[in-house]
């Protein structure tokens, strides 16, 4: 009985959150060809706005799922593991919750739901909600699935699964460029997830077994003899598994997928989806492979020159980057790679600092969009360079982004400091030669830069200088560059709720930056329960 | 001796003494005495092939009861009973199906030449092949070219003039080169019977004296063959004479006439000279090359072509190519596959021939490759029948095309270093004879568009407004599948008449 | 089963389609069930056939004393059988509504059916003979099928696609007879029938064979640079480009050439040979060059021919690895590659029947208006790019399973080749999708017309296949232990 609890409980948020979404994204099709079949008349009539029992609905069964999950990841539950159905002769789809998933189940799920009550608002002016919230929720339920995986092809089933069903939620708007960089997301995720599956099949024949183990599963007697093909395979896997990561040199989908998504999408893509990737490389690097049989080889080199070089362009691009989103989504871009840099060291040190990174990067990055979001939302203006001024109508907004800005630049007692610090240390620990010093100046450099083009926003709104009246108009502002990139023309919100009111978007907004505060202040038991992790697989 | 000993000798005088009697009558009663002597000469060479087999030996018929070597012989194996058994079948047959061309394309008061000259050709084909005589076969060499000029000329056109004319050139050359031959031969060995000559060779190997005037006289007999048979590159007369002349002129000389020359070099190898100096004298390279060359120039040239006698003509020349090449292999094996292929092409290409009328039939008489669209549907059977001709042709299983292919095939593993080359150039082959034949196929079955159907004065044919070219070719394609499906008898009766020679 | 079934099975279809334009039923209806009829009786034979193999070979018909057309069903022949059992009825159904607005339907349903008749004597052949026969007999039973629409194209297509199998079939009849003389017997043996110790210093000539005989098969099975006739003989009736050309006729090619390579000259003798390399070489370079070839073109359904050149040259990879996780693995896609294409080659041929669209730009928008066979296509899309859940990821673990086992690093190679393709894939696959579903902001749907969803005849054969898929995708030791069982079968009864 015991087991088929268990068993339950793992699969219950799955299948909710799942069940819900893909009603939601049925009926909301279905309505549509129902609406062609009545006739024009009523085609006025955009299916799915304005509806309060669908944010009823979503609201609860996101409660629901996340409380779910929740227990299923409970500590001690879960453990056990859940074999589905075999998808392979002798692999099962298997699903069992250990240290890394039940961190990962945390993290998303708070992300999930503060964005998702963000959205109730911020997507009435998108529409389409209710294809919007399916994919939210089916999303969702891939994502619990992916990181419940027991094994390797479970999951990379549920990886191009989290592929597929995210990208719905970039071409959300339906403009040619948000299918365009919808596209582009999916070849490049594909080319990734294509990379990796090379891996896999090498990885099927030269392991014991495709379960996760910590330490690595490589029969070392089989692998020993084929050494350079194994090599290059699992570089191939880092690049592809990388490229959800947004790591060089499948980078590019990112920063055109990110800020083509609703501020929303935007927000969980950057802080969660992007994780997946993470996932994937820990997951495959320190549970299947092992880090010693990458340890010293041409494979670390490489990866750690790759994340270093991501890491600096991804800042550079952001400081050139004028259109808020695109420049939050280069932020992205760099701060990723400081986690994969820190895997990359394969030192216990380095490792917690990279899972402390992605839980601060989670929710400074998911704070970030949503504040650009409310920005959009409120003045229609989607350049940095515009929100003059702004901290005067929004101030409560404005500091919820400085504090984020300055978790992520690394200011102590913000949390950014304190990954930073351990990815420095794990740097320095490493006997990796000349990374051992590259490593933290990089770092370092990148912090600069991130403050560099963060702050200018909160002290131009703070501080607007000589001319505040124009940024007050609440009307949709002629832009001169309308034409040149569409990204500029979001629509203002136009419902007479006059900007700065408190709202849901700005209460999902200041419970991020609170919990952000509050782990950098208290960040021990995290810091623990990442060393722990880390300390499993070495 | 059995009374059906004498059939052979019968046959040929009955074809010789038809002749001069169709002079007197009138057109139609000729055709009837030359149907009924063509009908009894097969019935007989089909009761001496029987007789041959029953007794499991060949007979030597002495004419006169003179012996050796001031009388004349007459050689009768099984293989020779059922070549003249198989002539006459396919004669037969396109005598009957070219009636109606006849009737419209030869004067009148010609009609009766027409059928002297088929009971000659008759006659000298039947003499080729029974004769024991290297003497007798050259007369009745001269006697078939005369015979065969008379065939294509008598359709009294411009093309057919020049093409008799050209014929008769080649043709004269050739006979004059086998004449050389057998004269060399004569005067090496004081001898003119086959069998005779052939124990004086023996004894020339052996003793190693004349190599080289030996050598000349095949040489000589071979290419003076091979010019009359229109092996590549000796073949310019072919496709005007087989392209210009009636329906049963055509379907006779591509079947036939040169079918006959082909034998009696197979027998010339043989019989006369023996097929182990004929191998060591690379002669056999040499028709091997121009074997293997008119496969494919043969093909080549046909698909230029846009009028569709002179296609199927040209295919002629490719097919002959296969016969030569299998000489050349110097294989018994590749002599059975050769005369296989002897009566493959004999009754694929009268097939076709006689189809090819039908189709043409049915686009208002023209000849040209375009106006033939659609003419599959005009007339189906004549439709049908090219279809299984053209498959034979390009060698798919059911018909003959594909037994002949595959001999060829497995005879050219037999000569190591003609393996490869043969192989690829039957394949190769098989891929022209597709593209032109098979492109002809699809041609007459994609349907033409009614005004242009009306325009130019098509017509349906249906099965009994042509009777006889119906029946014709009802005849041909079982005679097709027939040899496609149950070669193996046939081929039993090569192998065992080969090893009679 | 007794022998004689065999016999039937194949002849049934023949005779039956032979006699479709001559029954005197006026109704359309009776001819309709009288064909549907015929295939169903055929494909419950087939399977009763498949479950209960008889143990000796039925010989049909005899050539000459060696060359005889015999039919014998093993366990490699199974798995093509059931594959054309499986589709053919529901195929059959399809055409039945798509061949209303092609007209000639009779002639069609007689060839449509021969063939039917023709590859089950393909996937039954005893011995290379009778495997070459109907593979001859295949062609020109097809060829009717492409020129059917009777244009200039279509002429133009099937001259192309005649010259290309005929040619094919005249190298390939090269190999036949090098077994004829060389084998120990003509018959199928699992290991092959050459004697190495007799065959001397005739090695290489005999690679040579195999190498000519491999192009001259898989002509039918489009492997570059054969390849050219596949994307033409698009202008045929839809149900023949899907069923004929992504399935019977060309898998007949692919399971041809594993004939040759397993059966008759055996691994043994090629393995590691510079044939073996040079003929993986070439399905590698397919596999690519389709692919490209694919993205490229405009055509909805040229596309797909495409696509379908890509794919088979997967099966040809996986057979001529030459281990039997390889073999295994180009069984699992020939299974699988024959459920996806023919089923996203009947949306588009729904798509064509109902709206005359052919080309992709076309199909801007027709997602909402056809949503069921969209959606179908969407699945068949995700199945041909391999995500996991459905049929296209089995089939190409299987096949990745062989090429990494073997440790040839051409192998590998073609391992990337087979993940380069799946990207390709999805490219040009989603952007179907993506086209048909979201048009963009500003489509007006009014410019589609009164489209919708084809009735259920088109419809319950692409339900039943997408549900193949998830069934295979989701649940594939049925189909894994199969091919394993038919892979090893030809290993180990050496």
């Amino acid at each position: 009985m015991n087991w088929i609890g268990e068993g339950l409980g793992l699969l219950l948020p799955v299948l909710l959150s799942g069940g819900a979404g893909i009603w939601l994204v049925c009926s909301s099709f279905l309505e549509h060809i129902r609406v062609r079949e009545k006739g024009t008349e009523e085609e006025k009539h955009v299916p799915g706005t304005g509806n309060k029992e669908l944010h009823f609905l979503v609201g609860a069964v996101l409660v629901v799922s996340v409380f779910l999950a929740f227990a299923a990841v409970w500590p001690g539950a879960g453990e056990r593991g859940l074999t589905l159905f075999y998808l392979m002769d002798d692999i099962p789809v298997y699903f069992r919750v250990d240290a890394l998933g039940r961190l990962f189940t945390w993290i998303t799920s708070v992300i999930w739901l503060a964005a998702g009550f963000y959205a109730f608002l911020y997507m009435e002016h998108e529409g389409e909600e209710k294809r919007f919230f399916g994919f939210y929720l089916l999303v969702y339920a891939v994502l619990l699935a992916l990181y419940f995986a027991g094994n390797l092809i479970t999951f990379y089933f549920f990886y191009e699964l989290m592929t597929l069903t995210a990208m719905p939620l970039v071409l959300h708007s339906g403009s040619k460029e948000a299918i365009m960089a919808a596209l582009k997301y999916l070849f490049y995720s594909m080319c990734g997830a294509y990379c990796a599956l090379f891996a896999i099949y090498f990885l099927f024949r030269y392991c014991d077994t495709l379960t996760f183990t910590a330490g690595g599963t490589l029969n070392s007697a089989m692998a020993a003899g084929n050494s350079g093909i194994l090599l290059l395979a699992v570089f191939l896997m880092l690049i592809g598994f990388g490229a959800k990561a947004g790591m060089f040199p499948l980078h590019s989908w990112l920063t055109a997928a990110h800020p083509a998504a609703p501020a929303p999408a935007s927000a969980v893509l950057s802080a969660v989806i992007v994780k997946g990737g993470v996932l994937a490389l820990i997951r495959t690097v320190y549970y299947i492979v092992g880090p010693d049989f990458i340890r010293g080889t041409w494979v670390q080199t490489a990866w750690m020159c790759l994340t270093l070089l991501t890491v600096f362009m991804g800042s550079m691009l952001a400081y050139r980057e004028k259109l808020f989103k695109k420049r939050l989504a280069y932020s992205t871009v760099s701060q990723v790679s400081y986690i994969l840099f820190g895997l990359s060291l394969l030192t216990p040190t380095g490792m917690t600092g990279a899972l402390l990174h992605v839980i601060f990067h989670a929710g400074v990055k998911c704070a970030l969009f949503l504040t650009a979001g409310i920005f959009i939302f409120r003045t229609g203006k989607t350049s940095a360079d515009e929100y003059k001024g702004i901290g005067r109508k929004m101030p409560v907004v404005l500091w919820c982004y400085t504090f984020a800005s300055l978790a992520l630049i690394g200011i102590p007692p913000f949390n950014g400091f304190i990954s930073k610090w351990y990815l420095a240390q794990g740097a320095l620990q490493s006997g990796t030669g000349i990374f051992r010093m590259l490593g933290p100046v990089v770092l370092l450099l990148s912090a600069l830069l991130t403050a560099g083009y963060l702050l200018p926003v909160t002290i131009k709104g703070f501080l607007p200088g000589e001319e505040p009246a124009q940024t007050e108009e609440s009307e949709i502002p002629e832009l001169p560059g309308g034409t040149e990139t569409p990204l500029r023309t979001a629509p203002a919100h136009k419902s007479g709720k006059g900007a700065g009111k408190p709202d849901m978007m700005s209460a999902a907004l200041l419970v991020l930056t609170v919990l952000t505060i509050l782990t950098g202040l208290w960040p021990n038991p995290l810091i623990q329960y990442a060393a722990k992790i880390a300390a499993a697989v070495m | 001796m059995a009374f059906v000993q004498n059939f052979p000798f019968i046959s040929i005088l009955l074809s010789l003494f038809a002749g001069p009697v169709s002079s007197v009558l009138n057109g139609k009663a000729a055709k009837r005495l030359n149907l009924f002597v063509i009908a009894v000469i097969g019935a007989m060479s089909a009761a001496v092939l029987i007789f041959v087999l029953g007794t499991g030996q060949e007979y030597i018929y002495t004419m006169g009861h003179f012996p050796a070597p001031w009388g004349n012989e007459i050689r009768v194996g099984v293989l020779e009973a059922a070549m003249a058994l198989f002539f006459c079948i396919i004669m037969l047959l396109c005598v009957t199906g070219g009636a109606l061309e006849r009737e419209l394309e030869i004067e009148k008061t010609k009609q009766n030449l027409y059928y002297i000259m088929v009971n000659l050709l008759l006659c000298s084909l039947l003499a080729l092949i029974y004769t024991n005589d290297l003497f007798t076969a050259y007369v009745f060499v001269e006697i078939n070219t005369i015979s065969a000029c008379g065939l294509i000329m008598i359709r009294q056109t411009g093309r057919t003039f020049e093409a008799a004319v050209r014929y008769m050139i080649m043709s004269l050359l050739g006979s004059g080169l086998l004449l050389l031959g057998i004269c060399f031969l004569y005067s090496l060995t004081g001898h003119l019977l086959m069998s005779n000559i052939r124990e004086q060779t023996a004894l020339l190997q052996t003793s190693g004296e004349y190599h080289i005037p030996l050598l000349v006289a095949i040489c000589l007999m071979s290419v003076g063959i091979a010019i009359k048979s229109a092996l590549y590159p000796f073949h310019t007369w072919l496709p005007d004479a087989y392209g210009y002349s009636t329906l049963s002129s055509a379907a006779i000389l591509s079947s036939l006439v040169s079918k006959g020359y082909i034998f009696l070099l197979a027998k010339i190898f043989y019989r006369v000279i023996g097929f182990d100096i004929i191998r060591e004298s690379k002669v056999i390279n040499v028709l091997f090359v121009f074997g293997v060359a008119g496969m494919i120039m043969g093909s080549v040239n046909a698909i230029k072509e846009n009028d569709i006698n002179r296609m199927i003509a040209y295919s002629s020349v490719a097919q002959i190519g296969y016969i030569y090449m299998g000489f050349g292999l110097g294989t018994a094996s590749g002599m059975i596959a050769s005369i296989y292929h002897i009566v493959s092409h004999a009754a694929t290409k009268s097939l076709l021939f006689v189809a090819a009328s039908g189709l043409t039939d049915a686009s208002a008489k023209s000849k040209n490759f375009f106006d033939l669209t659609g003419a599959g549907y005009r007339n189906k059977l004549a439709g049908a029948a090219f279809t299984v001709g053209s498959l034979s042709m390009v060698g798919f299983p059911m018909f003959s095309g594909f037994i002949s292919k595959l001999l060829f095939a497995q005879a050219a593993m037999g000569n190591r270093h003609k393996i490869m080359i043969t192989m690829i150039a039957l394949a190769v082959s098989v891929i022209l004879n597709a593209v032109y034949f098979m492109k002809t196929v699809i041609r007459i079955y994609t349907p033409e568009k009614k005004t242009v159907v009306i325009d130019k004065g098509f017509q349906e044919i249906s099965f009994w407004e042509q009777p006889a070219k119906s029946i014709a070719l009802a005849c041909f394609i079982v005679l097709n599948v027939f040899l496609g499906l149950f070669s193996e008898p046939v081929i039993g009766l090569i192998e065992q008449g080969l090893e009679m020679f | 089963m007794n022998a004689y079934m065999m016999v039937i099975a194949v002849l049934l279809p023949m005779f039956g389609g032979v006699l479709i334009p001559v029954l005197p039923f006026r109704k359309k209806n009776i001819t309709a069930l009288y064909i549907e009829l015929l295939v169903l009786i055929t494909s419950a034979l087939t399977f009763g056939l498949v479950l209960n193999p008889p143990a000796e070979a039925f010989v049909l018909f005899r050539f000459t004393g060696q060359l005889s057309i015999s039919l014998k069903l093993d366990a490699a022949g199974s798995i093509f059988a059931v594959i054309l059992a499986f589709l053919w009825p529901f195929a059959t159904l399809y055409s039945f509504e798509y061949m209303k607005h092609e007209g000639r339907e009779r002639v069609f349903f007689m060839f449509y059916v021969l063939t039917y008749g023709v590859t089950l004597g393909i996937a039954m052949a005893e011995d290379i003979v009778t495997m070459y026969f109907f593979y001859e007999m295949l062609t020109m039973v097809t060829l009717p099928l492409v020129l059917h629409t009777l244009t200039r194209e279509a002429v133009l297509a099937s001259r192309t696609y005649l010259y290309y199998s005929l040619g094919g079939a005249a190298f390939a009849f090269i190999g036949m007879i090098f077994i004829l003389v060389y084998g120990s017997t003509s018959n199928f043996t699992p290991g092959g029938v050459l004697d190495a110790a007799a065959l001397g210093d005739k090695a290489d000539l005999l690679l040579f064979v195999y190498v000519l005989c491999f192009c001259g098969f898989s002509v039918k099975a489009a492997m570059c640079p054969f390849c050219a006739w596949l994307p033409k003989a698009g202008v045929a009736p839809t149900p023949v480009t899907a069923l004929l050309h992504a399935v019977a006729v060309v898998k007949a090619g692919a399971f041809a050439t594993m004939r040759i390579t397993y059966f008759s000259f055996g691994t043994e003798f090629l393995r590691g040979t510079w044939a073996q390399n040079l003929v993986m070489a070439l399905t590698i370079f397919t596999i690519l060059y389709g692919c490209s070839r694919a993205l490229k073109e405009t055509h909805f359904k040229r596309r797909l021919a495409w696509s379908t050149v890509s794919n088979l040259s997967y099966i040809l990879f996986g057979i001529v690895l030459m281990t039997p996780l390889g073999l295994a693995g180009a069984f699992s896609h020939m299974l699988c590659h024959a459920l996806m294409k023919i089923c996203s080659f009947f949306c588009a041929g729904a798509v064509i029947y109902k709206t005359g669209r052919i080309y992709i730009h076309q199909l801007d928008g027709l997602g909402r208006k056809m949503p069921k066979v969209f959606v179908i296509f969407t699945i068949a899309s995700m199945a041909l790019m391999g995500v996991p859940g459905l049929c296209g990821f089995v089939s190409k673990w299987n096949l990745a399973k062989g090429a990494v086992a073997g440790g040839n690093p051409l192998a590998y190679a073609g391992l990337g080749a087979i993940l380069i393709s799946a990207l390709l894939t999805a490219i040009y696959m989603l952007t179907i999708v993506v086209r048909a579903f979201f048009p963009g902001k500003d489509f007006d749907y009014g410019t589609l017309g009164d489209v919708e969803d084809p009735n259920w005849m088109m419809m319950l054969p692409l339900c039943v296949f997408v549900i193949a898929m998830f069934v295979i995708g989701l649940h594939p030791q049925f189909l894994t232990e199969a091919v394993r069982r038919a892979a090893e079968a030809v290993f180990t009864l050496i």
